[in-house]
């Protein structure tokens, strides 16, 4: 049933307020984003020259952006793939009822609470080439010593897994209240039935989860994207020779380091078109592929 | 009746308040010193508004340079820029530019304050000074020094020169690498700093049209043979294992290496010697220093002053400007000098400073000041060593850290930096086109 307003403005001034702060903290700054993508911008704006779509052309045309790109993807990837199931792992371990599991359950949460600021200087003193914890033990088990954040390809890796440790407690959460929805009728009548644990979990779990691992999907594509700056930053700064730098930490670095407003703003519109394609996605595809139970 | 003359008598005594607070001449300072110099910072501050009693200058920390910069951008350009900015070298070209700062010098002028530039040591005003205007002050100076462990290498039966070369760094890297006394020679952080300076004091510009100083720069001199040298140098040293990679722009590591005694030379800031001094009680090591090395077949031409200088902005009423100007100078006095070398280790920029110190014995109990005060003033007054001008130097240095990544991981030299090179004239070409037009 449709509700009435007693009259058609009413609606709109009770909007207001939102619409007002979406307007001045949302809409405003990406319009002019936007409109910076089309300039060449110093000194905050303050000095700037029209150069039409250049920005773009030069971003798509440097192998380094392209290269950016990949490495994105690469590292939005791993941490999709390794945080979901690490994380999905860990949740139906802390939903097993054993005592103390709340203890387990709340200090799995924990690693969460921290700022990246922080998770990334753990990793950094952890991953310390010649006096972190890491390579001691590597030096006393196997006599070596990686350059864990100053080798390509290692560096990769660390910011891939110090990223994954850092959302654990948020996938952990989300896992576990869906795994308490599972109803354990089903389990049950599939224990009775003879299935094993393994087909269990793939049959009945597994399918059962799949709102929670879609939506887990999503939100993790996003942080890998977003949201894992501050750890870039503080562990390898995009380095080595740009191998850990992803979209946004190239952003920064134009705008905030570079002193290059519109090439920033130009990526921020790149991001901005990723982000809409990538809701898109998530409006379509939701209520399809995944079961909703019940 | 009673309640309404407490109001009135509270209102004239407010505005009474107002109006003597009004007087006062409000001045702000935004800084980029963190950690405990904050507190140093506010505490100069404070004694500057004490002897001042018709300024009030506000201190505030605003986070790294860059921050700082993007700050003050940003409030200037909502018209309420901070008097007084603190910002680095780097920035010299870029600061210039942006259009909100006033020339410190035609402030001086203009109010007659009473400057002894005789004073002050050259290579400091040197960098600041743009056709031959002082554009601000020079506050925070500091260079490059080597640091050695002394313990070691007596044990490895080597001795530092107090100039060595590069190649003394070698072979005293081998010996005590061969004697097994630290596991590596040497080490300081990856910074294209440190390629900068050793361009200077092999005493080759940076860039062009003589190092950005006579004109825009449009072209940086990585591919010159000096640069070449340098890396093929540097890599050389990494690939035989005696040189270690602290990480990018990683200052706190390097000094780990070298103070945990994994290395035995460290090459870092001059303002590190307290700390370094401290470090080597603790650890029960002897420390010395050098000058920082160059090739034996360059002539050493002296290194380029470092650190950060104060900004003054336009667009004040003349009271605030001339304030903001005499707080500017009073910062460099000889006495708040000598505080703020002893503090916090960046130079004494006064040469009576100096001379006071030398008196008190202060080089005496802290040698190592004084091979970093040499290594300054011993500096010949070239364009290479008055420090490069560029509008895009913090992106340039990006791109020459990734460079100096390449080669160490095994791209050949001077493809690496014609690379760094290509992308840099290209950043010096737009940055002209936006602002130089």
């Amino acid at each position: 049933m449709r509700s009435k307003f007693p009259n058609r403005w009413l609606p709109l001034v009770i909007l207001l307020p939102t619409l007002a702060v979406c307007a001045l903290f949302l809409y405003y700054p990406v319009a002019q984003s936007f409109s910076w993508s089309l300039y060449r911008a110093a000194f905050m704006g303050l000095k700037r020259l029209y150069v039409g779509t250049q920005n773009y052309v030069r971003l798509f045309t440097s192998p380094d952006y392209v290269h950016t790109i990949g490495v994105s993807f690469l590292f939005a990837g791993g941490v999709v793939f390794l945080g979901l199931s690490v994380s999905l792992a860990i949740a139906l371990l802390a939903n097993q009822k054993v005592r103390g599991a709340r203890i387990y359950r709340v200090s799995l949460i924990w690693p969460y609470a921290l700022s990246p600021a922080v998770a990334g200087t753990i990793w950094l003193f952890l991953l310390n080439p010649t006096s972190g914890v890491v390579n001691y033990f590597f030096e006393t088990l196997f006599g070596v010593k990686p350059d864990w954040l100053t080798s390509g390809r290692l560096a990769l890796l660390s910011v891939t897994v110090a990223a994954v440790w850092k959302n654990l407690g948020y996938n952990i959460v989300f896992f576990l209240a869906g795994l308490q929805n599972v109803p354990g009728e089903i389990l049950e009548a599939a224990r009775v039935d003879g299935a094993g644990a393994w087909r269990t979990f793939w049959k009945i779990t597994f399918p059962l989860l799949s709102p929670t691992t879609f939506f887990l999907f999503i939100m993790n594509i996003i942080y890998a994207f977003f949201g894992v700056f501050g750890l870039i930053d503080v562990m390898t700064k995009g380095g080595p020779v740009n191998a850990t730098n992803i979209l946004i930490y190239n952003l920064y670095r134009d705008a905030f380091q570079h002193n290059k407003w519109g090439m920033a703003a130009a990526q921020s519109v790149i991001l901005f078109v990723f982000v809409v394609i990538l809701t898109l996605i998530q409006f379509r595809t939701t209520g399809r592929r995944v079961h909703y139970g019940g | 009746m009673k309640r309404g003359c407490l109001l009135v008598t509270v209102l004239v005594l407010f505005s009474f308040g107002w109006v003597l607070a009004r007087e006062k001449t409000q001045i702000t300072f935004w800084h980029a010193m963190g950690g405990w110099r904050v507190e140093f910072i506010e505490r100069m501050v404070a004694d500057f508004n004490l002897t001042h009693p018709d300024i009030e200058v506000t201190v505030e920390y605003k986070g790294s340079y860059r921050d700082t910069l993007n700050a003050a951008l940003a409030a200037a350009r909502a018209g309420d820029a901070p008097h007084i900015v603190h910002s680095f070298e780097v920035g010299t070209q870029m600061n210039l530019d942006s259009g909100i700062f006033v020339p410190l010098e035609d402030l001086i002028d203009q109010y007659g304050l009473i400057v002894p530039w005789e004073d002050y040591i050259d290579p400091a005003l040197n960098y600041y000074r743009v056709s031959g205007r002082l554009y601000c002050m020079p506050w925070n100076s500091s260079n490059p020094i080597l640091y050695y462990n002394k313990t070691l290498l007596n044990a490895a039966g080597v001795e530092m020169p107090k100039k060595p070369t590069f190649e003394d760094i070698i072979s005293i890297s081998r010996a005590v690498k061969e004697k097994g006394l630290a596991e590596y020679g040497i080490t300081w952080c990856l910074h294209s700093w440190y390629l900068e300076q050793w361009m200077a004091d092999m005493g080759v510009d940076l860039v062009n049209n003589d190092n950005g100083r006579s004109g825009y720069a449009t072209e940086i001199n990585l591919l010159d043979p000096a640069a070449i040298k340098i890396m093929e140098w540097w890599k050389q040293l990494y690939d035989e294992g005696l040189w270690v990679n602290p990480g990018r722009e990683n200052w706190s590591q390097a000094r780990q290496v070298f103070i945990s005694g994994q290395s035995a030379m460290l090459i870092s800031s001059t303002s590190d010697v307290t700390l370094m001094e401290n470090a080597a009680v603790e650890q029960g090591f002897e420390l010395g220093t050098a000058f920082i090395p160059v090739p034996s077949d360059y002539e050493r031409h002296g290194v380029v002053i470092g650190g950060g200088a104060l900004w003054v902005t336009g667009g004040h009423p003349d009271s605030e400007l001339r304030a903001a100007a005499e707080f500017v100078v009073w910062m460099t006095q000889v006495a708040q000098t000598i505080r703020w070398h002893q503090g916090t280790g960046y130079f004494p920029i006064r040469k009576t400073a100096r001379t006071a110190l030398e008196m008190e014995g202060w080089f005496d109990r802290y040698p190592n000041y004084r091979t970093a005060l040499d290594q300054l003033q011993e500096t010949q007054p070239i364009t290479a060593t008055q420090g490069a001008l560029m509008g895009n130097f913090l992106e340039a240095r990006t791109f020459i850290e990734d460079a100096i990544e390449a080669i160490l991981a095994g791209t050949p030299v001077p493809e690496a930096l014609a690379g760094a090179k290509a992308k840099i004239d290209q950043g010096l070409q737009d940055y002209l086109e936006l602002v130089g037009g």
